[in-house]
């Protein structure tokens, strides 16, 4: 039987036009935007900057209101308190209390959720260890890099287990390590059914991790569909070997010549450079005795990361 | 409800906290402590009292430094989380706004209240070390060890602290902050060991307790201060908001003397009349002249008004905060 999806976030008609001094209008940051966004999916928002993502997103959780058009969130309106028992957020900068530690500000949060005092005992330590941060714990937020705020930022966003995550720039400051295991927690997360809004315009992250996506410029939706039907090319296709001796690759390009009649391109497949420095990290880190930074974390939070 | 109970107890907690780990918070506490230490040995002038000049500056002390604080700390926890974006953070957490707005009050008239123990307790020391006596010999002398004492319990306080921050890497400021509380109740309960000449005596403060209930309505006109800076500070700047806070204190500073004369006659003196917080309510020092206390009725009298006051601002600022739209 097949599974029904349903919507999460259900858009319609949404128009946001921010206002002067004397009630004028000054700008439309999003016009007629229409998205619907279904549980378990990563939906990526693309857009340069000032396309209206963040506005959106603002929208999404009730901080800004509407001009016009209808926004449902988890099946209420952004109003409902209520309703964002369910939503973790990430803004687009790490919004964080400077002259709080990293565990006071994961406890404030978790208490706002009326967490109980074990859980969120047991959360703040997991998150901490999955950001990399446990040995800064009762550091000041204030003193961190933007890269540590960021990491305290998403940990923050996942204290409360949420239903729908929204990353506003998830990776922005961070270091490709970083990068990477914000990357691998969406991808487990959405295999645990939780849905994850993610805004950037970094159009690798979202290539990388998103199913749908929707790119937005100057307010407007000019594009959206799933990934692979937006940008696979559908006239030609791509066929990797091992690497063969060159006689043997004549024959064998001399062969598909005579098939199709056109000659192929050959050429040697190379590892990104995510993918290089990463390794490189690797290597390094076992060798390291000291971290003053953030630290490689071992995975995700015992607590996402079970069904 | 028990959620945001919950919830208004830690965003109040929060506000207090971060206002308290301020740098500005604590130099302004030490400044009012010092100068009001330092009081008895600059003012050698009296009016007709001992100590009486030096107990209505240290109250004007008090008031003085608490509306910095009050304003201060309305600005950076409401108008400045509101810029940096942390009240998005927390609002897009199930947290009313209603219960946003008046947690961050409740933080503010904590940290107000802590200031004013500070400023009370540095007030019956300062009159205490103002008072002379007669000794044996016919000099008349003052109470120097107190003095000496209460001007050395904020180097005490910020030396022990920058000790605790060193062992234990707990936050300087608030830690300071703290301690300092404490080494004025400290100084307070020494200083009741020795009687006025520096002699081992049974115990007793020897300070005029009269002097707390005008302490407390200072207390009063502060926390209605904060209401006030915290429902401008929905829409305007720290610097807007100091300044028309010191207009508001000035304006009910004189509105009994000029808008309660021209009451009589014009409709709109009579508005402004009603409008403006009458400060004289909180402000009476005259009082404790020649020994006079402040009867219990009117310290309940006036905290029944600055609590309606105050309670009428904050309706206006949870209305003009559910409307804001968070940038």
């Amino acid at each position: 039987m097949q599974e029904t999806k349903t919507s999460v976030v259900e858009v319609r008609g949404l128009t946001k036009i921010f206002r002067d001094f004397w009630r004028r209008p000054k700008v439309k940051a999003v016009d007629g935007l229409d998205i619907d966004i279904q549980r378990g999916e990563i939906f990526g928002l693309l857009g340069p900057n000032g396309s209206g993502k963040s506005t959106t997103i603002k929208i999404l959780l009730g901080l800004l209101h509407p001009t016009s058009g209808a926004v449902t969130v988890l099946g209420r309106s952004p109003r409902d308190v209520e309703m964002k028992k369910d939503i973790g957020y990430l803004p687009e900068e790490s919004y964080l209390y400077n002259y709080l530690s990293p565990r006071e500000t994961l406890d404030f949060y978790g208490k706002l959720f009326d967490l109980d005092r074990r859980t969120l005992k047991e959360r703040t330590g997991q998150l901490l260890d999955m950001v990399g941060l446990t040995h800064a714990a009762d550091r000041l937020v204030g003193e961190f890099s933007k890269g540590m705020a960021r990491r305290i930022g998403l940990a923050q966003a996942l204290i409360n287990d949420p239903e729908l995550i929204i990353l506003d720039e998830p990776t922005s400051g961070l270091d490709p390590i970083g990068c990477r295991q914000v990357k691998d927690l969406m991808v487990t997360l959405a295999k645990r059914g939780k849905t994850i809004l993610l805004s950037s315009h970094l159009l690798a992250d979202v290539e990388d991790v998103c199913d749908r996506v929707a790119i937005l410029y100057n307010g407007k939706l000019r594009a959206w569909g799933s990934v692979n039907e937006l940008l696979q090319k559908q006239d030609s296709v791509r066929l990797t070997l091992p690497l063969q001796p060159p006689d043997r690759m004549k024959e064998i390009l001399a062969l598909v010549r005579e098939k199709i009649g056109a000659s192929p391109e050959v050429d040697h497949p190379s590892m990104n450079l995510e993918q290089f420095f990463l390794e490189v990290v690797e290597k390094a880190d076992k060798a390291a005795t000291y971290q003053s930074g953030a630290a490689r974390s071992e995975g995700v939070a015992k607590y996402l990361s079970h069904d | 409800m028990i959620l945001r109970v919950r919830q208004f107890l830690t965003l109040a907690g929060l506000t207090a906290v971060e206002a308290i780990r301020q740098p500005i918070c604590l130099l302004l506490t030490t400044a009012c402590v010092i100068l009001t230490g330092l009081t008895p040995l600059l003012l050698l002038h009296q009016f007709g009292e001992d100590g009486r000049l030096v107990r209505d500056s240290a109250l004007a002390f008090h008031f003085i430094f608490g509306l910095f604080i009050a304003g201060y700390a309305a600005c950076s926890s409401l108008n400045r989380e509101m810029r940096s974006g942390t009240a998005s953070a927390v609002l897009s957490k199930p947290v009313g706004r209603e219960v946003f707005f008046i947690s961050k009050f409740a933080g503010i008239a904590a940290v107000v209240c802590a200031f004013s123990m500070c400023a009370a307790l540095s007030t019956l020391l300062a009159e205490r070390v103002a008072e002379k006596f007669l000794e044996a010999r016919m000099t008349w002398i003052t109470d120097v060890h107190t003095g000496r004492m209460l001007i050395a319990a904020p180097f005490a306080a910020f030396l022990a602290a920058g000790i605790v921050n060193y062992a234990t890497r707990r936050p300087f400021e608030s830690t300071a902050f703290g301690l300092l509380l404490v080494s004025l109740l400290a100084v307070l309960f020494i200083a009741g060991s020795f009687d006025e000449f520096g002699r081992i005596a049974p115990f007793d403060t020897r300070v005029q307790w009269r002097i707390v209930p005008a302490s407390l309505l200072i207390t009063m006109a502060l926390v209605v201060l904060s209401a006030i800076a915290l429902g401008l500070s929905v829409r305007l700047g720290t610097v807007p908001t100091l300044t028309i806070l010191f207009v508001i204190l000035i304006a009910g500073l004189v509105s009994d003397y000029v808008l309660g004369r021209l009451s009589s006659t014009s409709n709109v003196a009579i508005v402004m009349y009603r409008l403006i917080p009458n400060w004289q309510n909180f402000w009476v020092p005259e009082a404790l002249v020649n020994g006079g206390t402040i009867p219990l009725r009117y310290l309940l009298n006036a905290g029944i008004y600055g609590a309606a006051y105050s309670a009428g601002v904050l309706c206006l600022g949870v209305i003009a905060f559910r409307n804001t739209e968070m940038k």
